[in-house]
């Protein structure tokens, strides 16, 4: 919404801007966040080219508009939910004799399809199909831990877990089939269920009869991988809020019709573009990619938690207006508009296969794009979520008096600051640090580890 | 997780059987129909009935009566069925929009209409679980003694939020009340009180068993219903208005009733008469439009703010009358409804 502000000052098309201002790959930020592959330019040009919006912004009828935001978010947390130096995810995978493979891994099925990736990947590595793998996941009876399900980082740090164990797996199968068909291990395939000669494919064996030459050639087999993310260049105090081994981007526009007598807003049709690296499982990232759109909506123009304080002579607490569910809306199949998925696909060195998250990132830009929407059909800005019709009639009466349109705080919560870092960026030297960062003591953190390794 | 609290079953076969049972076990017991308003209410405590009465093997309940001069709807005909019955049109369209504007499908499968007429009032107040109704120690309208929405009133303020009483009042509906000593028609627009406690004037040992709906030759009639989603919600406030339109355009009756405004549908009399032997174009439906939102006075103790709600009802009426008229209003319906089947 900033950058919309901004664009208009300098008379800019705001997708221009953005374009102008986009990181590139491998860049580090003035943060120090070390970026991985970069592709927010595609998500905006894709945007604009297929919502028509060089036709459409500030070029509709009023009460009709359009917004567009983009957004970056982390693939996966780059520091542990509770410190310590172990693996954030890991995988162990048993292979049976009868051509079983079973996958186990602490991470948890939530309904955003990390089951599928789990199975995905290692089916992938070792020629076979999704529904070949046996599944124990969310169990840390059973299988190493994961983190969990947040900060959009299982398909990252379980899948290159996974990914490690079954490289590992193929690499020991590899062995004793080469040894049996007497083949380079180089020009051994895994595809189709079978293990073969790639310049000669009829010479093969199927997976089981692979399995069961490795178990005879090494003993059960079993493997193992795990992940951790890699360190990040930010070490100035807050520095471990954000970095992650990659980012995914998102560019959305949304078009708006807003009645200018009720300030009721109805959203038809939304364009979002998401960089994911590589579509692991396409109709599963259009689905997190609809279910943030959707979840984006209900921010922008339902969800709140709306307070009021109960008299003195009760306690004077502040209690919920509406605590129910009922009252907390989301948007029904009603509500929701068209929505019009591109997933933009160069697959980044540091996800498995190429993947990037698809689990929290395309909700972001809808918010603001829907904040820039309703600017573009009626001319208020609504700086305040959610945008509800009788904000927008209250900031269309300051329009028609001559005042500021908009509507939202007026200034900045009153907080007592402490004294800004300054951490100087990489292009001016700097090193990651702040110049002003005060010492901490670390000899908690020493006493903590100690207990660690005892 | 909310549970309901133990009760007692009954399920009589025939009215006079469940009259009986009401008269005998006087307050104890409630009568149950669809079940999608009380059973909810009841895992809040907020009605904890000993026995549940249900209506539905009543089989003279679940019937709609059609003949060219009257219709009978049963109490426990289904929103699902009115809203799919292709004989609720022209006169009836205002029932049939409220039908379908109910809830949610699976809710208008259960729903009855006598049990959308004797819908609850709702506050934000009073619709909380028991811990956070007893956190601010209860109000008015259940087990308290202030009535938060409003502390300094003596009445409880808790809304009117049936969709299918501002539509039926709006086409001169009646109901027929049993009880054991007998039975009693009266006007649906009398059957309610302007206060959230007492809204409704059935007595405890009486059964709300049918609508009665004159042959409505010549009326139109439409409903509109504000909510913040196009399904799930209840209305936080609607326009029912009918009217009947003589071959010349002129007005020759009118209603209008505005509901979820306050403890009761609001019967815009004046709004309605300022209609009358003019024809419907701009000046009539304005006039009409301001003189029926200022019976409005909806308060803070639903979704939305109260001032707009407000603002919406002039709207609401404009679009309706706009609908009787024969203009296309489809877009504008769709808008609002975020739904175009209507």
């Amino acid at each position: 919404m900033q950058l919309d502000k901004i664009a208009e000052k300098l008379r800019f098309d705001p997708a221009d801007l953005r374009l102008s201002i986009a990181e590139s790959s491998n860049a580090v930020t003035a943060n120090f966040f070390r970026l991985s592959v970069v592709n927010l330019s595609e998500c905006i040009r894709r945007v604009v080219r297929i919502s028509d919006w060089k036709e459409k912004f500030r070029k509709m009828p009023e009460g009709r508009g359009v917004g567009l935001a983009c957004s970056a978010y982390l693939t996966g947390a780059g520091l542990p939910i509770y410190w310590n130096k172990m693996p954030h995810s890991g995988v162990h995978i048993k292979f049976d004799r009868g051509g079983g493979v079973a996958v186990f891994c602490g991470a948890t099925e939530i309904g955003q399809g990390s089951d599928d990736v789990l199975a995905g990947i290692v089916a992938e590595v070792l020629g076979l199909e999704t529904l070949d793998i046996r599944l124990y996941t969310g169990d840390t009876d059973l299988g190493p831990v994961d983190l969990g399900s947040y900060s959009s980082r299982v398909t990252i740090m379980a899948g290159n877990a996974a990914l490690e164990a079954a490289e590992r797996g193929r690499a020991i199968i590899t062995e004793a089939v080469a040894e049996k068909l007497e083949v380079q291990r180089e020009r051994l395939r895994f595809a189709d269920k079978r293990v073969f000669d790639s310049a000669a494919p009829e010479k093969g064996v199927t997976f089981r009869e692979a399995v069961c030459l490795a178990e005879a050639r090494f003993g059960t087999i079993g493997t193992m991988g795990s992940y951790t993310p890699p360190k990040s260049p930010a070490l100035y105090k807050g520095g471990g809020v954000g970095p992650s081994p990659t980012y995914s981007y998102t560019a959305a526009v949304v078009e708006v019709v807003v009645s200018p007598t009720t300030g009721w807003i109805n959203v038809p049709k939304i364009w979002i573009a998401h960089d994911i690296g590589r579509a692991l499982n396409p109709t599963l990232v259009r689905g997190q990619v609809e279910g943030s759109v959707y979840m984006g909506l209900g921010e922008a123009l339902m969800e709140e938690q709306d307070f009021r304080r109960l008299p003195k002579k009760m306690s004077h607490a502040l209690v919920h207006k509406f605590p129910s569910m009922l009252e907390y809306k989301s948007p029904t199949s009603l509500d929701m508009p068209e929505v019009v998925t591109e997933l933009i696909e160069e697959p980044d060195p540091r996800g498995p296969f190429g993947a990037k998250e698809v689990g929290q990132g395309p909700l972001l830009p809808i918010m603001p794009a829907v904040a820039n929407a309703v600017y573009d059909a009626v001319g208020v800005r609504i700086d305040e979520v959610p945008i509800t019709p009788e904000k927008i009639m209250k900031a269309l009466a300051e329009k028609k008096a001559g005042r500021e349109p908009r509507f939202g705080p007026n200034h900045f919560p009153d907080i007592a600051w402490p004294e800004a870092l300054r951490v100087p960026p990489p292009w001016e030297g700097g090193d990651g640090h702040a110049v002003n960062d005060v010492a901490r003591p670390s000899k908690r953190h020493a006493d903590k580890e100690k207990v660690l390794s005892s | 997780m909310m549970r309901l609290p133990l009760f007692e079953f009954r399920a009589p076969r025939a009215l006079e059987e469940a009259a009986r049972i009401l008269d005998g076990e006087g307050t104890a017991v409630m009568p149950l129909a669809g079940g999608t308003d009380l059973l909810p209410n009841m895992k809040r405590r907020q009605q904890v009935p000993r026995i549940l009465m249900s209506l539905r093997y009543i089989e003279d309940l679940n019937h709609v009566h059609w003949d060219h001069s009257a219709r009978r709807l049963g109490a426990c005909v289904t929103l699902a069925d009115i809203a799919a019955d292709a004989r609720f049109r022209n006169g009836l369209t205002a029932l049939r929009q409220a039908a379908s504007l109910v809830a949610t499908p699976h809710i208008r499968n259960m729903a009855t209409l006598g049990g959308n007429l004797c819908l609850d009032t709702r506050c934000n107040y009073y619709d909380q679980n028991y811990e956070w109704r007893k956190a601010i120690n209860f109000c008015l309208k259940k087990d308290g003694d202030t009535c938060w929405v409003a502390p300094g009133s003596p009445k409880c303020m808790a809304v009117s939020s049936t969709d299918a009483a501002p539509a039926l009042i709006a086409l001169g509906a009646r109901v027929r009340l049993v009880s054991r000593s007998g039975e009693r028609e009266v006007l649906l627009s009398d059957l309610y009180s302007n206060d959230g406690l007492n809204y409704i004037k059935r007595k405890s040992n009486e059964i709300l068993a049918e609508v009665l709906l004159d042959s409505l030759g010549g009326w139109k009639s439409a409903y509109w219903k504000l909510r913040r989603r196009g399904s799930f919600d209840f209305p936080v406030l609607s326009v029912a208005a009918a009217a009947r339109i003589s071959a010349s355009g002129g007005v020759e009756e009118a209603r209008i009733v505005i509901g979820s405004a306050a403890s009761l549908p609001l019967v815009a009399r004046e709004a309605a008469k300022s209609l009358v032997g003019r024809p419907l174009d701009a000046d009539s439906i304005r006039e009409a439009a301001v003189l029926a939102a200022r019976i409005a006075k909806p308060l803070d103790n639903t979704d939305f703010d109260m001032s707009w709600r407000k603002k919406v009802t002039g709207e609401f009426v404009t679009c309706a009358l706009l609908e009787l008229r024969g203009d296309d209003v489809r877009s504008k319906r769709e808008s609002f409804m975020r739904t175009s089947f209507l």
